[in-house]
């Protein structure tokens, strides 16, 4: 330990290394799992159909009986839970590591109720489509993330009291588009179940575009701040002191991170939970080494994919990918509730 | 990495309409030690804050090299001028070669690389902390006094001429406040680096740093060297404290021991 030891570079070499050797694993693992979750999607319906099948339609071969399933039915619901998951797992993890606290993802504080709540209005009430709804909901979400931030500012903002109102939010938020729902003409209970807790059935590729928009206007402009979003996390001070303008960064990643959330939910729903198991599982998974976005995105996508398959093929109903993903993530909740309370942080 | 110059003046600031500094004129030594020293709520903090950009003046300025530090860009700035906060947040499960690495990021580009250049600043930052064998090490791991030089080394990969830090030694055992006291003279000494500090202990303030800047209701009330700075006079001025002031036997600086009211006497017999 003294200070003229070694020279400092192999040491540090070999700590990159295995960090990067670290996250390669994970790339690759993540990698499989959404393939794998593509291909499951892509072969599984009411009738199998092989790989090979799968391949020659993809290809643009004329395969009858296989072609409509695999390219209108099943090939839609797999690109729209990929980018949706994507999406959700940038925004969440956004959310949650700028607030230094998982309970504060978007799906928990009320955003995604929110971006709900304003497409379902838009829908039902404005009878509205496409685009449209997606910007509204983009909006409403926006304003969901302001009014939180106002109504839990008391000399700054603490994670704590921000979790709580958001909590209030989103249940107001839900309620709301309870009560639309059940003014609505006639609506199905599949819809109902979409904009309850989010949804892929009868997914359409040109829901793609607006989730790829979405993707790549908010995505990359998150990722773009992702070094600002590590700087944020150590204390304003601290990022001030590092070169950032604090309050103008935070912006930044908020409208980023909102807007992601915000785009999904107009087009699957606010499925339960993605945007909040995402980070985590992506920070267990790489060990927290290095930037976590990009993993979460992929874990995101990973239960999107895998969470529908479930609810479509695994369970004696079919269930919509946010009753799956609502279980699983309920006990991660209650986990972290119970053990943010015994650690005593409290208000 | 040249030595700059920092210079205040008459700088008013506050919170909220709440002034806090009133009339502050101050030229900071290139390439010294600064000690800022005060009574609780004296304004030592803010003064920091002030002159790393984390308070806009309402009066006055803070000049680096002649420039106004309130109107350098921030990324710009921060490659000049570094700043330890008196407790940043660590985030969970960091590494403190992440950490550290992330002195970096007022180097960074927009879609920049990681270049060669910031990993030997790093490397460079953590040899001078004798951290590089702790590197691997997640933060929560380490004791107070590795935690503290860790933060250090961040602040050194940054590789700033001026180095501002609000106080750097508090909730560390006393081994470990001369284990950081000793690091940035070290590093002063080594590298050049402009130090200012608030610090608590008047005593390790007077025995590390070239001049005392004492401060008493948001004003500078002396300014200089250890020894025209630590007196009875202003000891009782700024802190209302009665104190003996000896040289220190060690290195011959002001040394000063309250009197109290208790066992102040010369024992009798």
């Amino acid at each position: 330990m003294s200070a003229t030891a070694t020279p400092a570079a192999p040491p540090l070499r070999g700590l990159r290394r295995a960090q990067a050797a670290r996250r390669r694993r994970f790339f690759a693992l993540a990698g499989a799992l959404l393939l794998a979750g593509v291909a499951l999607t892509l072969m599984a319906g009411q009738s199998f159909t092989p790989p090979l099948t799968v391949l020659r339609v993809l290809a643009g071969a004329d395969v009858p009986g296989a072609g409509f399933t695999v390219l209108e039915l099943r090939l839609p619901r797999a690109v729209v839970s990929v980018l949706a998951g994507l999406c959700f797992g940038l925004g969440g993890a956004a959310f949650q590591l700028l607030l230094r606290n998982p309970l504060a993802s978007p799906d928990i504080i009320g955003i995604s109720a929110g971006a709900s709540a304003a497409a379902v209005f838009s829908i039902v009430v404005l009878g509205l489509s496409g685009a449209t709804v997606s910007g509204i909901a983009v909006l409403a979400a926006l304003g969901i993330a302001v009014a939180i931030w106002g109504l839990s500012w008391r000399d700054g903002v603490t994670g704590a009291r921000l979790i709580l109102v958001g909590i209030g939010l989103a249940a107001m938020a839900q309620s709301f588009t309870a009560f639309t729902l059940s003014r609505a003409p006639s609506w199905s209970l599949q819809e109902a179940m979409r904009w309850m807790t989010g949804s892929v059935n009868g997914a359409q590729l040109d829901q793609a575009l607006p989730l790829l928009a979405a993707l790549l206007v908010f995505g990359s402009a998150l990722l773009a701040r992702s070094g600002d979003l590590e700087a944020l996390r150590m204390g304003d001070d601290m990022a001030a002191g590092l070169g950032l303008r604090p309050g103008r960064a935070r912006a930044g990643v908020v409208i980023a991170a909102v807007g992601l959330v915000a785009g999904a939910t107009a087009m699957v729903g606010p499925v339960a939970f993605v945007a909040f198991l995402s980070g985590p599982i992506a920070a267990r998974l790489t060990g927290r080494d290095g930037p976590l976005l990009v993993p979460a995105a992929l874990i995101g996508a990973c239960l999107m994919l895998f969470g529908d398959f479930a609810g479509q093929h695994l369970l004696p109903a079919r269930y919509p990918v946010g009753i799956v993903t609502g279980v699983l993530g309920a006990p991660y909740l209650v986990w972290l509730i119970v053990r943010t309370n015994r650690a005593g942080g409290g208000l | 990495m040249s030595t700059q110059t920092l210079e205040i003046r008459d700088l008013a600031a506050g919170y909220g309409g709440r002034r806090v500094l009133e009339g502050i004129d101050l030229a900071l030594l290139p390439g010294r030690i600064t000690a800022i020293v005060g009574a609780n709520a004296c304004g030592k903090s803010t003064l920091l804050r002030a002159m790393s950009r984390l308070l806009a003046p309402e009066r006055g300025e803070v000049l680096l090299d002649g420039r106004a530090v309130h109107t350098l860009p921030p990324k710009a700035l921060a490659r000049r001028l570094g700043l330890l906060p008196q407790t940043p947040i660590a985030p969970e499960g960091l590494s403190v070669l992440d950490l550290v690495s992330r002195g970096r990021h007022p180097y960074q580009r927009l879609l920049g690389r990681w270049s060669a250049a910031d990993e030997a600043a790093v490397a460079r930052a953590l040899d001078t902390t004798a951290m590089t064998d702790l590197a691997g090490r997640d933060l929560s791991e380490l004791s107070g006094g590795q935690r503290q030089r860790a933060w250090i080394a961040m602040a050194l990969a940054q590789e700033t001429g001026v180095l501002l830090l609000d106080e750097p030694t508090t909730f560390l055992d006393i081994s470990h406040q001369v284990e950081v006291l000793d690091l940035l003279t070290d590093l002063n000494r080594s590298r050049g680096t402009t130090i200012v500090m608030v610090l608590h202990d008047l005593n390790l303030a007077a025995r590390y740093a070239d001049r005392l800047v004492a401060m008493q209701g948001g004003r500078v009330h002396a300014e200089g060297p250890a020894e025209a700075v630590m007196t009875p006079q202003v000891l009782r001025e700024v802190f209302g404290l009665e104190a003996l002031v000896i040289p220190d036997p060690l290195s011959g600086r002001p040394m000063m021991i309250p009197r109290g009211r208790h066992r102040a006497g010369a024992p009798e017999s």
